[in-house]
């Protein structure tokens, strides 16, 4: 398969994979996309392994690996603070005896502001990696050119 | 590191994207190598230096001082 082709289907995949989700919000069923999801992201894997023109050497690995291992170290670290936060709610740390005693009622978020904050980190986590496969790009010289 | 990538191409009339075909990478990569922005692996080096049919200190140069065996 030649690499114009794969990044056709690719395209063609998301287009789907964005009328599913529209069907599934539609329907207020998430197994839908969820479910497409993956089978979408198989496909490209599959797709991708049988890209005949594709030189993906050393250099391109050590970008995707470093631009990875960056997005990692900083997604794991926001992911954690709202993690923590839940967590802490979830165990209710109870409140020092000689207060005078309150019945703690624990807050619990509503499902749409949950939903924005998983958007949140999935735009942060897409952004973050974007960002640094660029630097790193830059640093090991992909957007220099020479006289050739 | 260092290395005599450019001056070798020239001696032997070969462009980044031939060398880059023969060793199996990417134009960019032979490219980055030459301007210093990236260190090729142990791997990379050698099919470099095999294809001009030199060692590998000829074409790469490793100026970093560190101490030998006989000074520890």
């Amino acid at each position: 398969m030649k690499k114009n082709i794969f990044y056709l289907l690719v395209g063609c995949i998301a287009f789907a994979l964005l009328l599913i989700f529209w069907y599934s919000v539609e329907l207020h069923v998430s197994l839908f996309i969820e479910l497409a999801f993956i089978v979408g992201v198989v496909l490209i894997i599959l797709a991708r392994n049988k890209v005949t023109d594709k030189v993906d050497d050393e250099r391109d690995i050590k970008i995707t690996e470093q631009a990875t291992i960056r997005t990692m170290q900083i997604f794991w670290i926001i992911f954690c603070l709202f993690s923590i936060g839940a967590v802490m709610e979830l165990l209710h740390i109870p409140e020092f005896p000689r207060l005078s005693p309150s019945i703690h009622t624990p807050v619990i978020l509503p499902p749409r502001l949950m939903g924005y904050i998983q958007l949140g980190l999935l735009c942060l986590m897409i952004f973050l990696h974007v960002g640094f496969r660029i630097y790193y790009a830059k640093k090991y010289g992909e957007f220099d050119t020479d006289e050739e | 590191m260092k290395n005599k990538i450019k001056i070798f191409r020239a001696m032997h009339n070969l462009t980044q994207e031939h060398l880059a075909d023969a060793i199996g990478v990417n134009r960019q990569t032979i490219l980055a190598i030459e301007k210093e922005k990236y260190v090729p692996s142990l791997d990379l080096a050698f099919k470099i230096s095999r294809y001009f049919g030199v060692n590998v200190e000829e074409v790469f140069i490793f100026n970093e001082k560190t101490p030998t065996i006989m000074e520890t």
